[in-house]
C-alpha cells in the first residue's frame, strides 16, 4: 500500500504542476467550471428523474427505469472517460527501473484507477435519485448497497474503458471492439423479444437493492476478469512500448516537387504538409476537422436534413470554417516543438504563417466544390456560397491567424488528442469563439437589414478587402509576435 | 566577423544565469566556453542567438545587435539542442529546408552535405528515416551539419561532442578547426569535455555562475593544466 500512497501522491503533483495548468488561469477556470457544471446538472436529473419516471410510467418504480437504463449510462460514462481520464501506460514510465515488480506497479496503478473519485461521478444522479426512490421502500441500508453496486458497475466501465484505450493506443482499428460490443448489446435489446438487457440490467439493479449476494458477486467478477484482462495487456504492452524504435519508416519520400517554385513560402507549406501527415496528434485533429467538413458537405449537397434558410447558411458558412477553426485555432501550437530552430532563421515565422494561410485557403476550396451539388438542386444560390466562401478565408482566418501571437503552449506532435489538448488560453478561447459566431452573425444581421443579395455582395467586398491585404496584416501578425517572442519562446520550451 | 557583449545580464529569480561587463570574441576566434552545469554556457549562447530576453546589456554580432534586427542570422550558425530540429522531417529533407531558407539550391545543399560524409558515417543520410527515429548521436549529427550548411561566419555549437562516438567526436573536431580556418568564421563551442576544447580552441572562457571568471589564452595548448586545476580544486572542495 506504501507504493499506491507513493503513485497517487506524485500524480496528484503531476496534476498540480502541469505547466498547461499551472500557469494557465483560463485553464484552471475553464476546469472548475466545467466540473460545477456537470455536478450541477448531474444533481438536476437526479432529483427531476424520480419524479419524471413516476409520471411517465406509473406502474413501475422509478429505480426499475432507472435501472432498465444502466447500459445508457454506461456509454455516456464510456465516451465520457475518452474526454478527461489518462491511460495507465501514459503514467507508468517513470517506475518502470524502480526496485518494484512491474506486475505490482501495474496493478497498483488499476487499483488506483478503479478507486479515483472519477468512478463516483455519477453518485450526483444517483445519491439524489435513490434518496427520493429507494429509501421509502428499503431505508438507509437499501440506498447504501444500491449505491455501492452502481459504484461497482463504475469501476467495471472504468477497466473496460482503459482496455479499449490501450488497444485504440496500439491500433485505430481496434474501434471497432467498442463498437461490436455495444452494438451486440443494442441489437440483442431490440432485435430479441422482451427487451433482454434492459430486463437484466433491472434485475441485477433490483438484486443491489435487495442486498442479493448473487448481484454483488456477478459484478465483482466482471470486474476481476477486466482487471486482469489489463493487467495481463499492460505488461505485453509495456514491452512493446519499451522496444518501440521505428514507428515512421517511410516508404516513399514525397517531395512536392511543384512547391519548388514558390521559394521559402513553398517551402513553408511543404512542411505544414508534412506536418499533418507525418504526426499523429495533428494528423489526427485535421482527420477530425476534414470528416466533420465533408459530413456537413455531404448532408447539405446530398440530404434535406439542413433544409431551410438558416440552417443552409449556417451549414456552407461552417463547413468553410470549421477545419481551419480547428487548425489555425492551434497556430505555432505545434511549432512550439521546435521554435528555436524556426527562430534562428530570419523571418521564418512570417513566410511560415503566410504558408498556413494559402494551405488553409487551398483545403476549403474541396468544401466549395462539393458546395456546387447543392448549388444545382438550388438549395443556396452561387452568390452565397461564394460570398461566405471569401468571408471565411479573408475575415475568419484574419481573425485566427492572430492567435499566432497568443498561443504559446507546445502540443505534442504525436501524443493522445485528448490528452494533448491542454492549450487553450483566454484568448484563443474567445478568437475561437468569436470565428465560430460572428460570420453568422454579421451574415444575418446585414441579410435582415438589407435585400440577401446585397448582404452577400457586402460579405464579399469584406472578404476581398482581407484577402487583398493578407500580406500586410500578416506582417503586422508577424511584428507583434517579434515583440513577445521571448515571453512565448520561455512559454513554449516550459510546456514541451 | 566579432561579436561583442556588454553588460550582459540575466536572472532567474534569485539565481544569477549570466553576469557579463564586456567580452570581446574577435573576428575568427575559436572559443571554447567551459564551466560546471549551471554556470551559463547555454544561457550565454540563447542570449547571443536572440532566444532569450536579457534582463540587461546586449550582444552585437557584426554590427547588429541580436534583439533589434534579423540580418546577423543570415550568417549566423547554431546547433543547441533537439528543439531546432524538425523531427518529423528525413535528415534530407530538414537540410534542404535549412538550405532554401539561406536561399540556397537543393544541388547546393547535397554537395555541401556530401562533405560530411565521413562525419555522418553512413549513418544519415538515405535511410528514409524520420529524424525522431534516429540516436541521439546521430541527431546530434544531423544539428551540426544544419548549423554549417550555409557557410556561417559565426558559428555556435552547444556540447557538440555530446552523444558522439569517440570518432564522430575526433572527425568534429577536424571539421571545425578546418572549418575556422579556410573561412575565418568565428566560432563558439562549449562543452565538458576538457581534452576536447583544449585540441580545438586556441581561446578558452571559463564560466562560473554566469560570469566569465578567466579568459585563457591556450594558442600553445596550456590550458589544459589551468584547466584541470580549476575543475580539480572544486573536487577537493
Amino acid at each position: 500500500m506504501n507504493l499506491y500512497k507513493i503513485i497517487k501522491q506524485n500524480q496528484k503533483l503531476a496534476e498540480k504542476r502541469n505547466p498547461a495548468f499551472d500557469t494557465n488561469r483560463f485553464a484552471k477556470f475553464l476546469i472548475y467550471f466545467m466540473i460545477v457544471y456537470w455536478a450541477a446538472l448531474f444533481l438536476f436529473f437526479g432529483v427531476m428523474l424520480p419524479v419524471m419516471f413516476e409520471e411517465l410510467v406509473p406502474n413501475m418504480e422509478p429505480y426499475h427505469i432507472m435501472n432498465q437504463g444502466f447500459i445508457y449510462v454506461m456509454l455516456a460514462d464510456f465516451l465520457m472517460r475518452f474526454m478527461a481520464q489518462p491511460s495507465v501506460s501514459q503514467e507508468i514510465k517513470p517506475y518502470l527501473l524502480m526496485p518494484v515488480k512491474r506486475k505490482k506497479l501495474i496493478s497498483m496503478l488499476l487499483l488506483k484507477s478503479g478507486l479515483d473519485s472519477y468512478n463516483f461521478m455519477w453518485f450526483f444522479v444517483y445519491v439524489p435519485f435513490a434518496f427520493l426512490t429507494v429509501i421509502r421502500f428499503y431505508g438507509f441500508g437499501g440506498m447504501f448497497l444500491y449505491l455501492l453496486g452502481i459504484w461497482l458497475i463504475f469501476v467495471f466501465n472504468n477497466y473496460w474503458y482503459l482496455l479499449c484505450k490501450l488497444l485504440l493506443g496500439e491500433k485505430t482499428l481496434w474501434l471497432l471492439l467498442p463498437t461490436a460490443i455495444f452494438g451486440a448489446l443494442g441489437a440483442a435489446e431490440f432485435l430479441l423479444d422482451g427487451l433482454p438487457i434492459s430486463r437484466f440490467t433491472m434485475d441485477l439493479g433490483e438484486g443491489f437493492i435487495e442486498g442479493n449476494p448473487w448481484s454483488f458477486l456477478f459484478i465483482i467478477a466482471c470486474i476481476g476478469v477486466m482487471f486482469l484482462i489489463n493487467l495481463k495487456l499492460q505488461q505485453r504492452m509495456i514491452y512493446n512500448e519499451l522496444s518501440k524504435k521505428e514507428d515512421t519508416k517511410i516508404k516513399h519520400v514525397s517531395e512536392y516537387k511543384f512547391l519548388d517554385k514558390y521559394g521559402e513560402v513553398g517551402e513553408y507549406i511543404r512542411l505544414e504538409i508534412k506536418l499533418i501527415t507525418r504526426n499523429k496528434t495533428v494528423k489526427t485533429q485535421f482527420r477530425m476537422g476534414l470528416i466533420v467538413m465533408l459530413g456537413f458537405s455531404f448532408a447539405l449537397a446530398f440530404t434535406d436534413v439542413y433544409d431551410g434558410s438558416y440552417m443552409t447558411s449556417f451549414i456552407c458558412l461552417y463547413n468553410y470554417a470549421v477545419l481551419p477553426i480547428m487548425t489555425l485555432g492551434q497556430v505555432m501550437s505545434f511549432e512550439g516543438n521546435y521554435i528555436d530552430g524556426l527562430m534562428s532563421r530570419k523571418e521564418s515565422i512570417f513566410n511560415l504563417l503566410r504558408a498556413k494561410y494559402y494551405l488553409t485557403t487551398l483545403i476549403i476550396l474541396v468544401p466549395f466544390l462539393i458546395m456546387m451539388f447543392p448549388i444545382a438542386k438550388g438549395k443556396i444560390t452561387i452568390l452565397a456560397a461564394i460570398a461566405y466562401l471569401i468571408f471565411v478565408v479573408g475575415f475568419v482566418f484574419f481573425m485566427l491567424l492572430q492567435l499566432a501571437v497568443y498561443n504559446t503552449r507546445t502540443l505534442p506532435l504525436n501524443a493522445n488528442l485528448m490528452k494533448s489538448n491542454k492549450s487553450s488560453n483566454w484568448i484563443q478561447g474567445l478568437v475561437t469563439g468569436c470565428a465560430f459566431m460572428l460570420p453568422l452573425l454579421v451574415d444575418k444581421l446585414l441579410s435582415a437589414l438589407l435585400p440577401e443579395a446585397v448582404a452577400h455582395i457586402i460579405l464579399i467586398v469584406i472578404g476581398v478587402g482581407f484577402i487583398a491585404t493578407h500580406n500586410l496584416w500578416i506582417k503586422n501578425i508577424y511584428k507583434r509576435f517579434m515583440k513577445r517572442r521571448y515571453q512565448n519562446m520561455e512559454e513554449f520550451r516550459a510546456s514541451r | 566577423m566579432e561579436i561583442k557583449i556588454e553588460q550582459l545580464r540575466k536572472n532567474f529569480g534569485e539565481k544569477v544565469a549570466v553576469d557579463i561587463d564586456t567580452y570581446t570574441i574577435h573576428s575568427g576566434d575559436m572559443l571554447g566556453l567551459v564551466g560546471n552545469n549551471g554556470a551559463g554556457k547555454t544561457t550565454l549562447f540563447r542570449l547571443m542567438l536572440d532566444l532569450l530576453k536579457a534582463d540587461n546589456g546586449n550582444v552585437h554580432i557584426g554590427e547588429n545587435n541580436v534583439c533589434e534586427n534579423e540580418d546577423w542570422k543570415a550568417h549566423t550558425g547554431a546547433f543547441i539542442d533537439d528543439g531546432f530540429l524538425i523531427d518529423y522531417l528525413t535528415p534530407e529533407e530538414y537540410f534542404h529546408f535549412v538550405g532554401k531558407m539561406y536561399g540556397m539550391k537543393k544541388e547546393e545543399v547535397d554537395e555541401r552535405v556530401a562533405q560530411f560524409e565521413r562525419f555522418m558515417n553512413g549513418e544519415v543520410i538515405g535511410h528514409k528515416k524520420l529524424i525522431r527515429d534516429y540516436s541521439a548521436g546521430n541527431k546530434q549529427k544531423i544539428g551540426i551539419i544544419s548549423a554549417l550548411l550555409h557557410q556561417p561566419q559565426v558559428l555556435i555549437l552547444d556540447e557538440p561532442f555530446n552523444f558522439l562516438d569517440p570518432s564522430s567526436q575526433s572527425i568534429i573536431k577536424h571539421l571545425l578547426k578546418e572549418y575556422n580556418q579556410q573561412t575565418g568564421a568565428t566560432i563558439l563551442v562549449s562543452s565538458h569535455n576538457l581534452n576536447h576544447t583544449v585540441d580545438v580552441c586556441p581561446r578558452i572562457a571559463l564560466m562560473e555562475h554566469g560570469h566569465i571568471i578567466r579568459d585563457i589564452d591556450n594558442a600553445d595548448g596550456s590550458a589544459e593544466k589551468e584547466l584541470e586545476d580549476y575543475f580539480n580544486v572544486n573536487v577537493i572542495e
